[in-house]
């Protein structure tokens, strides 16, 4: 009896506009608008001569981007850095990739136990909550100064991230096809392996795709602070130490290159994996 | 459509793609663990140790308790900057999204120009954005704020453009055909459209700039992150370890507020 | 030999959706079970290999209490039970052929079965079933790129590969034109006749059941209230099998 009260509709009493979900969007974007106005406000700009500092900032965009020199550096050393970022961004996201994906088992809803999936979910979470650059630094105190500092930083945030991408990716599989299998007597991890792993590869690699060029920021991003020699570290010491600008525009260049390398593979990628499939 | 492959052929082709893309994996990884000079089984061991280093060390104590005020109101701060960052970027990125999107540009080279600069904003890595700023503006709350602010531009610009670029063309041509003229258009007809969609990324980049604000602040010395590194380079890990974890809960509760938000305005 | 004996089920404390269902299947012969929708004719087709856990009864196949078994043994069981869907379930970027070979999974180790490791009899059986069932042109196509008519019949050779003793068939027409479906139901009824398999079929459609089983199950409100062959069945018993539910929960649920 109880069902027949959400079918008595709500009777609107007058015409409007704007549905509910309209007015919360309003109210989120007032609310943003007035924080902002507030810290805008509030900020603390005491000895900040605004012309000076932008016309320095100008001028110095210039020297980078029009101006581009090694610096002090060589051009194989930069190359050799840029290198070394590279690799940190692909050996994170295998070793990230790997875990994850064993991880993810657990902690999809329509493999494992709930409170399995919801206490993996949470840990992740927290996991993915803090900052990579903290956990690099916390691992840089463990493991003294260097690679596998960042690279166990990095991992940790990789697997947290690609964990939650991949489970997700796991729930989408339709429980059906699970159900198919189980009901001809399969166990449980050829059905991973051969029906839920081929439906979900092509998002598998477009997360983790996805993660490798985060990955590649982080590394470049950690550079310094991790000591991994990588082009970071030398992007750190132009900028904040010699305060050659155009070393700076150059690395910028530099990973501009990157970018663009990266972007061209993954579509070759997506296109090769439809026309293949 | 009959096919000519045997299923020999087909299983055995299968299996020789397989083992190569395993074999050039494992080569990227074996190369890139040479060029970092990184070795896989040692470092996996330490992780525990790692793990027991932690929980030993960043357990806030009760005398970390007396941080609690500095660290609160550096977080504040914090998160202050990370809004504001994201709505003053959000704003700037839907004027240049607008002029940029191809449906909505008003001359064609202006997608081009938009596409390019976004990109040049986007590729400059956080480090670079924070001492070129601290450069200029000095060491500020001001200059936290404009290296989030430059990255958040060139990250939502594109990301508003592909949204508006998604629309359905029908819908603005619909309205074109009813006579509006180009402003009537882009505020009728585009702007509903896609606010929903731009919400979600404003909300999505505010978590993400309150984490990269801990970066920032550890290079320019403002906010949490600056705090963060001196407690850490001073030893008091208990103090860092409180920091730690009042970032993971604020990202998490801003997180599951987004979330709500998102299915109320959907 | 199939036989269910009072077997109980109810998913919450105010319906009962399975009340004492008893009744028996044998080789050779296409046993359907009949029934408005909301009857129980899916429930008591998943509790056949316990997919459903039931609450109380026994189903026997071949004097062997399913609903006792060990894990292990229900999956020892199980692979001999071969299932087919109304949305065929198969695993769509994979090829018929590869989704025919998962029929013999269930008889693997897990490392085997991780690998997928097939010997070579068992590809040219596979390849040899999709021929009988008329897809042999179409084994190393993928699956999502078949119609529905070819994806039941890849289903029906998954099945088979099983080495099935018998077939259970969760409305497997339901998705499918006319013309598929007389070439399904015909694949199936000639199934049950030269391997001596219990074909036990959910249908929807009673005109399909009366032209393909042998042996009728007709359940209503969970209960049965026919069982006996299809030549028997008259008009009167079919309107016991689709009388309507009574005034008094038709206003329940309005």
């Amino acid at each position: 009896m109880k069902s027949e009260i959400p079918s008595q509709a709500r009777v609107p009493t007058k015409l409007s506009l704007t549905t509910r979900p309209r007015r919360v969007l309003r109210l989120v974007l007032a609310g943003l608008t007035v924080v902002t106005i507030y810290t805008l406000v509030t900020l603390n700009t005491s000895g900040l001569k605004v012309n000076d500092a932008i016309s320095s900032l100008g001028s110095n965009l210039t020297l980078m981007f029009l101006h581009p020199s090694v610096g002090q550096d060589t051009w194989p050393l930069l190359l050799r850095a840029l290198a070394t970022s590279v690799s940190l961004g692909l050996l994170t996201t295998i070793l990230g990739a790997v875990f994850a994906f064993f991880i993810a088992m657990g902690a999809a809803r329509n493999l494992a136990p709930n409170w399995l999936a919801t206490g993996i979910k949470a840990v992740m979470a927290f996991i993915r909550a803090i900052p990579t650059i903290l956990w690099v630094l916390i691992y840089s105190v463990v493991m003294g100064l260097g690679a596998s500092a960042a690279v166990v930083g990095l991992t940790f945030h990789s697997i947290a991230y690609l964990v939650k991408a991949y489970s997700e990716s796991i729930e989408a599989t339709p429980t059906e096809t699970i159900e198919a299998l189980k009901a001809s007597g399969v166990r449980f991890l050829p059905i991973v392996f051969q029906a839920i792993l081929p439906s979900i590869i092509p998002a598998l690699l477009s997360w983790t795709f996805i993660r490798f060029e985060i990955n590649f920021a982080n590394a470049v991003a950690v550079g310094a602070a991790a000591g991994a020699n990588d082009i970071g570290y030398y992007l750190f010491m132009a900028s904040g130490f010699y305060f050659n600008f155009h070393e700076v525009g150059l690395i910028v260049y530099l990973l501009l290159g990157v970018a663009i390398i990266l972007e061209v593979i993954s579509m070759k990628l997506r296109g090769h994996y439809l026309k293949q499939n | 459509m009959p096919n000519q492959l045997t299923p020999q052929h087909f299983f055995r082709r299968r299996r020789i793609q397989l083992t190569v893309i395993l074999l050039i994996l494992i080569g990227i990884y074996w190369l890139s663990m040479a060029l970092v000079n990184f070795q896989t089984m040692t470092a996996l061991t330490q992780v525990p140790a790692g793990l027991i280093w932690l929980f030993k060390n960043f357990i806030p104590t009760e005398r970390s308790l007396s941080y609690l005020s500095a660290i609160s109101f550096q977080l504040w701060r914090t998160l202050l900057i990370a809004i504001a960052s994201t709505i003053c970027a959000g704003l700037f990125s839907l004027f240049f999204a607008i002029l940029g999107a191809k449906p909505t540009a008003p001359a064609p080279y202006w997608h081009l120009v938009i596409r390019l600069g976004a990109s040049l904003v986007r590729i400059i890595p956080v480090v670079a954005w924070s001492m070129i700023l601290l450069f200029s503006f000095k060491q500020s709350d001001f200059t936290g704020f404009l290296a989030l602010f430059f990255m958040t531009l060139g990250y939502l610009t594109r990301a508003f453009t592909e949204t508006i670029e998604d629309l359905d063309p029908d819908k603005l041509s619909a309205l074109r055909a009813v006579g509006a003229t180009y402003t009537q258009c882009v505020f009728c007809g585009v702007l509903p459209e896609v606010a929903t969609t731009l919400t979600s990324w404003l909300l999505y980049m505010i978590e993400n700039n309150l984490r990269d604000a801990t970066l920032v602040g550890i290079l320019t010395g403002t906010g949490i992150g600056f705090l963060f590194n001196y407690y850490f380079k001073s030893f008091r890990y208990d103090a860092a370890g409180l920091i730690v974890l009042l970032i993971a809960i604020l990202v998490i509760t801003l997180e599951l507020t987004s979330t709500k938000i998102r299915k109320a305005i959907a | 030999m199939l036989k269910v004996i009072g077997l109980d089920k109810s998913y919450n404390r105010q319906k009962q959706s399975l009340k004492s269902v008893s009744f028996t299947a044998k080789p050779g012969e296409v046993t359907a079970i009949i029934g408005p929708s909301g009857a129980g004719k899916t429930t008591i087709l998943r509790s056949v290999n316990q997919l459903i856990r039931d609450d109380a009864g026994q189903i026997l196949l071949d004097d062997t209490d399913i609903r006792q078994a060990k894990p292990a043994e229900l999956r020892q069981i199980r692979h001999h039970i071969g299932m087919i869907f109304q949305n065929y379930n198969l695993i769509g970027p994979l090829t018929a052929l590869e989704n025919v070979l998962h029929g013999r999974l269930g008889a693997k180790s897990t490392l085997a079965g991780i690998l997928g490791l097939y010997s070579t009899a068992e590809k040219n059986e596979a390849l040899e079933l999709l021929k009988a069932v008329g897809l042999g042109d179409f084994a190393l196509q993928r699956c999502d790129q078949l119609s529905g008519g070819q994806q039941q019949r890849v289903g029906i050779a998954r099945a088979l590969m099983q080495h099935p003793k018998m077939i259970l068939c969760d409305e497997p027409i339901a998705s499918l034109d006319p013309k598929s479906t007389k070439l399904v139901m015909d694949i199936l009824r000639e199934l049950a006749q030269s391997k001596q398999l219990i074909i036990l079929i959910n249908l929807h459609q009673l005109e399909i059941a009366q032209t393909y089983a042998d042996h009728i199950v007709g359940i209503n409100q969970g209960t049965i209230v026919y069982e006996g062959p299809q030549r028997a069945l008259t008009p009167e018993k079919l309107q016991a099998i689709y009388r309507q539910a009574p005034t008094k929960e038709v206003s329940a649920h309005a």
